[in-house]
This record gives structure tokens, sequence and C-alpha cells, in this order.
């Protein structure tokens, strides 16, 4: 029986990763893909730092084995990045100086993406739960849940 | 695909699970911590047969490839699964963890699994050679073992619809996120017509295997609150000697004296 | 221009959109893969290692293939860089396996046997045997002041470990090439990796280049350790013929690197018409294996240990001792907290005793401008805490729920602490004068865009646009016409090392002063350099170290804390209701950055009060060694956490800023354990101050 690669969508485009099923989507998106926008920071699903968009659901790239994604859609920081809504959270984590170290940001923003796309005007608490599983040592948080409530004045109504 | 495959109705899973070399992955949230280069996964997500959340007359049948956002965003879930269920790790963990994955960890830190033993639930297991329902409470014979044969995978949770509306739910972890529970606490209590129906009490992480103990409860059960009351020494009594916590990072002593404290506050709350 | 405006930070973007490249995001064509062996013995003689086959491509890096000294270079040279007789610690670095493949540098490296012969390891500071570093502070007549006490007091506090738990791994990348070796990675001080990794190769200066990395977090844990990865990967290289790449697994890690000295800090203290006259302190740092910054480390705690207050007569006795354990090195405060959160601890048992306030009681013990300090040096300049006691009080009702939360009682008990605290920044003492020696140039181009060069690193904490916020507003120019990049030893002077609250004051005004040394010499269209040197202020009085005597800091940052909690009498957990904090660092150079830093430095010494807790197991291996076993704050532990600055400006900092890395986590732990105290009724004494602990406070009570 042939063997087929592992088809799924990766930043809007079909891609096939012709590894195997229990390698990790976080080794893949950072080796093979290249993507190195998505950090490792425990690679025990504790810190958020490889959190990625897995059919538009925040997960955790280091606890998602490849042949969970087959058929799905899988988005990293270097694909969101490109949309108008990142340009909003951009300006808006500029504003507070919410990015200090930089590590936990892209798990940040694709968090701070699915807070909005739950609910665009969250309350404070909301914007707590939704980043309660990316860990952050710089900031206190403070600036980044400020960020997003300013994400949320300023969506234009994109989300 | 090489090292895996995706079974798309619960006849092909039950097939590759008997042929054995495959582990079955739910959410792959505890899996993948044990990064196993040679594992060959068996990917139920997309089984719909375990995917399903529906009610009959007498049970919510929660499909357990049934992630625990699902579960939260469920109209049919009651309020005590969702409320221990909202406090499970983060919402990324959330989002790919499963019912039958938490079950399937044979622990008794699995803050949904103190919810079906409170509630006697069932669980619906299947096989090649057929199917069989079993109380939550006989499928758990010590810690992480489970009376799941080899060829065997959870299928769906049943969970008794009725009696789950005064319910008293407490978890303890190590800070308020991303937490693995110390404590963890559950109870139920169904009066009417000034009788109690139903007393159910479950204590979760501190013994290997949740600690339910019906033939307590039973104390309760029948009588007025009056009546209760004057059995309430005895209840507690019953407890301080049969609960007996393990000792870990988290002293024993310090999970025995707060199983004990919630207990109380959960009798007191109800009138008791 | 009005400097504290907050500006878009330089490093904004590329860390925003993913494509800032940190250590271990670089290409690995050609470079090998390094894993080290670490020891599994806490103290054990090395009898024999065998190892399999290795295949072609495969190498053991160990001390027979150190080219110069088998020592990292940290202020003193007893650190191996691989372990040779004896392991001293479990993680000690044995060998590293380097090759292509990195599943099968793991295979090799389980492969290989280690025969140890078992010693008696020392786990405990009381059982410590060596001393590594022995200090004495004396002022005054302590003799005479216990002689005409009213009252004397003697208490023991006990601190535990801290992990830095920055977000990015330890991790570096060696590669020798034509007669040099270049190592870059995820560091704090470049020219200490310089110093270290030279000696260790037998390679002239001019031989070795540092380069930092983004770099994701360090908090003072990148101070030391990444000389040792460093000295490692050039001699793997050395060894292999190709670049070799060591980063740290979360594990290993959280296991194996440097971490917070534990304390035990046992205070004797004499008052007398109801003021403190007198104090007798012992200080111990648990120093681990090796010496490390244990020494620095030690200093500072010392000297911090009489705290904000005017005590006329101190003996204070210092010392750092070994056990074998994880070596303990920098991290954010570096002494301080141990020190500060004993002496607060101690006046609020005081005050209680006295049926006093606490803060009223500190308040009256408060130094003022021109008092003199521990160290028979002096407060120079203005001491804010009144007015910043003032400050607080009116963002957190400290006053109104101290009296409020006398003596709680039913289920849920409030309680409210407070803490003051002085931040030195800076070497101690004549270091910056006389170890560090800071220079830094200016280099301008002919386009007229004027690059940065110093050693300075940014970690997060946003030097790269604060240094170029400085030099913009001498030059009257936009932002983006100043350059500045990660510093790389070939190209920029040693301006020292980023640590001790010290590149904005230090390093900031020396770019100041270079800024207008250039300003007035410009030529349009021409390239020119400028440098400047460190020049110590007038005013400071010389520090000893052989007599702990002088200005140990030329100035202090302050800060009072105001912790409110929440207690489940029935479960022990304790909710944080509000944490507030005002901080006097000067002049923010950036007000954003600025309040960040206190904001992040305030929940990392919550953390260090509350659930950062690590232990040793029996044999010496720390147990809370991944993410799950050690908790740090995530967003929803410490929902109202308020820092307010309040700006006292220092005139020899650049304009007027103050060091202020440091300072906001000091406070932290007396204040939120103070809380504590007031919750349960019951003075308290150690750090962190558990679930657990509160639960045994509690049953107890029930006694």
């Amino acid at each position: 029986m042939r063997d087929t690669g592992i088809s799924f969508i990766l930043n809007g485009e079909k891609v096939t990763y012709e590894g195997k099923a229990n390698d990790r989507l976080l080794d893949v998106l950072r080796e093979h893909f290249h993507l190195t926008g998505v950090k490792c920071g425990c690679k025990e699903g504790e810190c958020g730092s490889c959190s990625v968009l897995l059919d538009g659901q925040l997960a955790n790239s280091c606890m998602v084995a490849m042949g969970r994604v087959q058929d799905s859609e899988v988005t990293t920081i270097e694909g969101y990045s490109k949309t108008e809504r990142f340009k909003v959270l951009d300006r808006a984590y500029a504003a507070v100086s919410a990015v200090q170290c930089g590590y936990c940001i892209p798990g940040m923003v694709l968090a701070s993406e699915c807070i909005l796309s739950a609910n665009p005007h969250p309350t404070e608490e909301e914007i707590r739960i939704g980043i309660s599983g990316n860990l952050c040592r710089c900031t206190g948080y403070n600036a980044i849940v400020k960020a997003i409530k300013i994400a949320s004045e300023e969506g234009n109504g994109l989300w | 695909m090489v090292n895996g495959i995706v079974a798309t109705d619960l006849k092909e899973a039950l097939i590759v699970r008997a042929q054995g070399n495959y582990t079955p992955y739910g959410g792959g949230t505890d899996l993948m911590i044990k990064s196993d280069r040679n594992a060959r996964y068996l990917f139920l997500h997309k089984v719909p047969e375990m995917k399903r959340i529906v009610e009959d007359d007498r049970y919510i049948r929660i499909g357990s490839s049934c992630t625990f956002t699902e579960v939260l965003q469920n109209p049919r879930i009651p309020q005590l699964l969702k409320e221990a269920v909202s406090q499970i790790a983060a919402p990324a963990i959330r989002n790919l963890g499963t019912i039958g994955g938490n079950i399937g960890n044979g622990s008794a830190k699995a803050d949904s699994a103190l919810i079906f033993f409170v509630s006697d639930s069932l669980l619906r297991l299947a096989s090649v050679r057929g199917e069989r329902v079993l109380p939550i409470k006989d499928f758990y014979l010590g810690r992480k073992k489970l009376a799941l044969s080899e060829d065997e995978l959870i299928v769906e949770v049943l969970m008794p619809k009725k009696g789950l509306d005064n319910y008293y739910y407490k978890k303890i972890g190590a800070r308020d996120a991303l937490a693995i529970s110390r404590v963890s606490f559950a109870a139920l209590l169904e009066i009417s017509e000034g009788i109690i129906r139903n007393c159910a009490t479950a204590f979760g992480a501190v013994t290997e295997v949740v600690f339910r103990r019906p033939d307590f409860d039973a104390l309760l059960i029948g009588k007025t609150l009056e009546e209760a009351k004057h059995q309430k020494d005895s209840y507690l009594a019953a407890y301080e000697k049969a609960l007996v916590p393990i000792q870990g990072r988290i002293s024993a002593e310090y999970r025995k004296v707060v199983c004990m404290n919630l207990l109380k506050d959960f009798l007191e709350k109800n009138g008791i | 221009m009005d400097i504290s405006k907050s500006v878009k930070k330089k490093d904004h973007e590329p860390k925003m959109n993913g494509s800032a490249m940190y250590v271990g995001d670089y290409p690995t064509d050609g470079v090998l893969f390094g894993k080290l062996l670490h020891s599994t013995r806490a103290k054990a003689k090395l009898i024999d290692i065998q190892v399999p086959a290795l295949p072609a491509g495969y190498f053991v890096i160990d001390k027979n293939d150190v080219p110069g000294v088998n020592r990292v270079h940290i202020v003193k040279d007893d650190t191996p860089v691989f372990a040779e007789g004896t392991v001293e610690y479990i993680g000690d670095p044995i060998l590293m396996v380097a090759g292509p493949d990195q599943q099968e540098v793991d295979r090799i490296l389980n492969g290989i046997q280690v025969t140890y012969e078992d010693l008696t390891p020392v786990l405990r500071i009381e059982d410590a045997d060596t001393v590594f570093f022995d200090y004495t502070i004396e002022k005054g007549n302590v003799q005479k002041g216990f002689r005409e006490a009213d009252k004397v007091y003697e208490e023991t506090f006990r601190t535990g470990y801290q992990e830095q738990a920055y977000l990015e791994p330890q991790g570096v990348v060696g590669f020798v090439h034509d007669n040099r070796v270049t190592v870059h990675g995820s560091m704090q001080c470049p020219y200490y990796i310089h110093g270290a990794v030279a000696k260790a190769m037998g390679f002239e200066a001019s031989q070795v280049q540092i380069v930092q990395d983004v770099t994701g977090g360090a908090f003072g844990g990148k101070e030391d350790y990444p000389s040792i990865i460093a000295c490692q990967v050039a001699v793997a290289s050395y060894k292999a013929g190709k670049p070799v790449r060591l980063i740290f697994e979360r594990r290993e890690d959280m296991e194996v690197t440097s971490k917070r000295h534990p304390s035990l800090c046992t205070y004797r203290v004499a008052i007398k018409d109801g003021k403190v006259t007198t104090m007798d302190i012992d200080v111990k740092f648990n120093g681990g294996a090796y010496t490390t910054l244990s020494a620095v480390v030690l200093q500072r705690g010392i000297i911090c240990a009489s705290g904000v207050y005017d005590i006329d007569n101190l003996h204070i006795r210092g010392k750092a001792v070994k056990t074998n354990t994880v070596p303990c090195g920098a991290y954010r405060g570096f002494g301080a907290p141990q020190t500060f959160f004993a002496v607060e601890m101690m006046m609020n048992h005081i005050a209680q005793d006295l049926g006093k306030e606490p803060l009223a009681f500190k308040l009256a013990h408060m130094v003022k401008q021109g008092d003199s300090t521990s160290t028979s040096g002096k407060y120079h300049f203005p001491v804010p805490l009144p007015a910043m006691v003032e400050e607080l009080d009116k963002i957190s009702g400290y006053r109104e729920k101290r009296a409020l939360y006398a003596k709680q009682t039913g289920r849920y008990r409030r309680g409210i602490g407070f803490s003051a605290i002085f931040h030195g920044a800076g070497f101690t003492g004549s270091g910056e004068r006389d170890l560090i020696k800071a220079v830094v140039k200016l280099h301008k181009y002919v386009d007229g865009k004027v690059e940065i060069l110093a050693s300075n690193t940014d970690m997060g904490q946003g030097l790269k646009t604060t240094f170029s916020k400085i030099v913009a507003n001498e030059l009257n120019v936009p932002l983006d016409r100043i350059v500045i990049t990660n510093p790389d030893t070939d190209r920029v002077p040693d301006s020292g090392p980023t640590v001790a609250s010290r590149s904005l004051m230090v390093v900031g005004e020396l770019l100041r002063r270079a800024t207008i040394n250039l300003r007035s010499h410009w030529k349009d269209n021409e390239d020119q350099v400028v440098e400047e040197h460190f020049k110590e202020p007038d005013f400071v009085i010389p520090f000893s170290l052989d007599t702990f005597k002088g200005d140990a800091y030329p100035t202090y940052a302050w800060s009072v804390d105001a912790i409110e909690v929440e207690v489940d009498t029935l479960t022990g957990v304790s909710k944080i209701l509000g944490s507030y904090g005002v901080f006097d660092v000067g002049t923010p150079i950036d007000e954003n950055i600025v309040v960040g830093q206190m904001e992040g430095g305030f929940l990392q010494g919550i953390g260090y009060a509350s659930i950062e807790e690590m232990n040793t197991d029996g044999s010496g291996r720390i147990r809370n060694n991944s993410f799950t076993d050690y908790a740090i704050p995530t967003s929803m532990d410490v929902p109202h956490l308020v820092a307010k600055l309040h700006v006292e400006k220092y005139p020899d900092g650049p304009y007027g800023a103050k060091g202020a890395g440091e300072l906001p986590l000091v406070g932290a732990a007396p204040a939120y354990v103070g809380a504590l105290e007031q919750a349960l009724h019951s003075p308290l004494n150690h750090a962190p101050f558990t679930t657990e602990d509160t639960m045994n406070v509690l049953m107890k009570e029930k006694k």
C-alpha cells in the first residue's frame, strides 16, 4: 500500500508533509517549514509560546501530532501577521509597549485573535482567561491586557 | 500516513485498535508530553460516534472525543460539569483535550472524572467483540490502572440527567490557571418534599482513585434535614476514618484537613 | 523633548511578527547538535566513563579536549568547563555529545555509562562546612547597644530558591574558524563570555568574538551561566571542526542552571525608648557547588540587611557557603530580596510586640538625606519615602484597610502588608571605577546616522529604545536616525555587563555625554567616532571591600509596596485582592518601558513570595523541574496590580534617571507575607509562604 503524505493547509497554502504522523507539529513547523516564529518554551503544553491556530482555535503546537492536522488548517504568526486584524493588534501592542523580550508574543497575538473572534468586546476578565495559557515572565501581563482592550476598541468591526 | 491512522468511523477505529500496535489519540495533551519516537497513533477526532453530545430520557451522552471546549459550549451539558471543565488548564489545552483522554489517563486528578464519579455516570466501551456499559467506579482499578481491555475504546460517557442542579464543587491547584488539582471535591444533594432523595460526594486528587463512598452518603439518604443533622457526626466520622490521602508534593495532612473542611461546608450550606 | 514620553519600541516589529531571530531559530545546516551529560550524583568521584562506539561525524567532548584552561572564569576560576575528578552537584556537566542528528545524539548520550563512587554530599546551609565568602560590616557600638537595651529580640528568617524562568531556554552556538572562535547566543554579558572563552581556549582576546542574539528574557539567569556553555561549545567546535549548537530543554534548564540563593538570616535587635538602636545580623546564603557570583550577591545582601532604617549600631556577618547543589547566581535583586524580606518582617514583629502599627513604626526609623548608610557612607540625595508612603496610601487604602482588617474572623480573612526598600544601582563600591571602567563609542556615518556601540544587551527591558532615545534627544533628531544592533565584541567596546540595574544610569549617562561631545564636534558628511569613559561622580565616598566602609552605591532607587490578600480558611488558599507599588527610579527614560519593568518585576516578586516553591529532594536534585511543578504567575493570578512612579531625579543619571530593573521585585515578598500575618494573626518568617504553610498556621490556631 502506498503511503501518502499528510496534507493540510498551512498559512493559507495547501502543503504536504511526508514525515511520520507522530512527529510533533511544533518541530515540523520550525524545522521542516522554517516557521521559527513558533517558539519552543517547554514542550509540555505549559507555556503557550508554541501557540498556533488549528482550525481557527488556539492550540499548543507542541501537543499536536502531525496526523491530527490532516485536512486541517494551521495558522502561525507568520501567516496571521499578514492580516488586517494583525495590524490592529500590532498598533495596540506598540502603543503600550507590551512587547518586552518577545518570546511569548507570537503566542499572545494568536491568543488575542481567539479572544476577539469569540467576543469583539471582551471584559478584562475574559481577556485574562483568554491568555491564561500563555506565560509571560517580563510584563506582569498588564500591558498585554491593555493592548487587547485597545484592539477591541479600535477593531473597526474587523472582529 | 506513516505511524498513524485517522479513523473515520467507530468500526474502523475498533479494527485498528484490535490490531494492538496503535495508541488511541484523543487530544494529545497527555500523550505528547512523553515523546515516543516509535509511537503509532490511532486518531479518534473524526469518529462521529465519539463526537456526539446527545440526550435520551435518562442520560446525557457525551462522546469521548469531544473536547473540553466543545463540552463547555454545548447547552445540554450540566452546569456542574462545565464548572469543573472550565478550570482545566487553559484555553489551548481545552481546545484539544478530550473527555475520553481525561478519563483514559487513569488519574484521580482528572477533573471531569471526578464529576462522572459523583454523578454515578456510566461508560460505554466498545471493541470488535462487542460493547459493554459499566459504572465509572468499576472502571478504575487503581492508580493508572483501568478495566479497559487492550482492544477496547471508550466511546461515550452516560451522565444521568437528573439531580445535578444542587451541586458543590471546589478545585484547589497551585495557581488560578494551568493548574493540576491538588485537592478537588464535588457533591450533589437532591431534596424534595423535605426528604433527601440523593446525596453523593466524591474527592479527587487525594487518593489513587477518586474517593467515592456511596455507603457513607446512604446515611443521609431518605432522611429529613433534621434527621440528617443527627447523622452528621457519624457521617463525618466515617469519612475521617476511611479517607487516607496520599503523601506527595503536597502533604497528606493538608489534603485531609481541606477535604474534611469542604465536606463540612457542603453540609452546612445545605442546612445540615 | 520630553524624554519620558513613550515611543514605539525599536524592536517591536520583528518580535511582534515572529521574524526576530533567537539563537534556536538559526538554520542548522552543517551545524552539529550538542547535548550535555550531567552528573546524576550530588557528590561523587568519577571512576569510569564508558562511551559506545561513535558513528562517523559524532564526537564526545570532555575535559581532555579543552585547549586552554579547564575552568570557566566567573569572578574566580573554580567552575570546570567539563568535570575532572569529581562531580559536585546534580547537573555538573561531565561531557558533551555532538553530531549531525539530534536523535542519534540522544541515543548515544543515553548509552553512556558513568561509574560514580558516591561521596557524602552536603545539602543544607546548616550542614555546610566550606565557606566560600565571609564578610563583616560594622558600625557604631553593638555591645553598648545591647547593654543599654530595654528589650532584645531574636528571630530567624528563611527564603527559598527562585528560578528565573525566562521563556527562552539557555542556548549558544560556537564556531571555531580561521583560528578564531565565534559564539553567539542568548546572553546578558558578551564581554564576560569573551573573557571566559579566551581563557578556556587559550586564545588571545582578538581571537574571540561573542555576539548576542535576540534574548528571550534573562533576569540575571543569563549573567554567568552562558559563559559555561559558551566555553563548552567553543571547545566542542574546536574538536569537531564544525559549528556546535547547544540549546537546553526546559527541564534541563530548570534543574541545572543558576538560581536565586536560598538564605537563612538571624536578627538580634535591641530597642531603647521604643526605637531600634542596634542590629546584630547573621546572614547565610546557599552558594551551591561553585563560587560563581556568590561573593557579589552576598555583598549586596549584607549591605541591605538593615533595610531603609537609620540604625546607629550594626554588626552584619555574611557567609556564602558551599553545598552540593546547583551553583546559585544572579536573579533580579541579587541578594537584596533575601535580606530585605528578613529586616521588613523583623520590624513588623517588633512593632507588633510594642503594640505599634508596622507602617508608623517603620516610618519613625526611615533614613533621611544626609544620614549614614549601613556601610558608613551617606544618603547624598533626598529620600522620598514619606511622600511615597502617602501616594501608596492613596492608591491602596492601606491605613484604612489595616485598621479594618485587625483581628478578622470568619471563613474569609483579609490582611494588608507593607514594605519599604531601596536598590543601589551599579556595581557595589568602586566596581564601576576599578573593575568595569566602562567605555562607549558613537559612530557617526557619512549620511548622518549615528550608531551606538556599547556592550549592554536588550533582553526585553527596552535598552535598544532607551539608549537610542538618549542619543536622539541630545542630537535633536528622529529616533530612526539612531542605529543600535545586538552587541558584537568585534565591534563594540566593553561598557560593562547588563546587570546591577546599571545600564541606563551608568552607560546611558556615558552615551549622553558622548553625544554632547559628538554634537559639539559634528562635521556634516564626515565619518566620525567619539569615545567616552566612565568617571566616578565626585561626591562618592570611596568604598573599601576590606573594611566595607564608604558609599556602596552613589544613589538609591526607592519603593514602597502594599499587598492585600484574602485567605480562605477552609482551604488555605490566599487570593491577592490588590498589589500596589510606588517606585522611584528617577526620571523614566520612557514611561511605558519603565512602568512595564515595574509591573513585571513586581509580579516576579509576588511569585517569589507565594507560589514559586522550589526544593531539592533527599539526593540534592531540584524536584520542581518543569512549568508544571514550578508555578509562575499566569494572567489570572494577580489581576489587580498597580505600579506608580514617583520621580526623584538623580543629577548624575541621564536626565535624572536611576537604576530601575531590579527595584520592583525586592519589596513584594515582605508586603505579601506581611498581609498574611495580619490575616492569620501570627508572625511569619519564611518565603515562599504557601497554601500549605497557611493551613499549618490555621491548624495551630485551632488547637
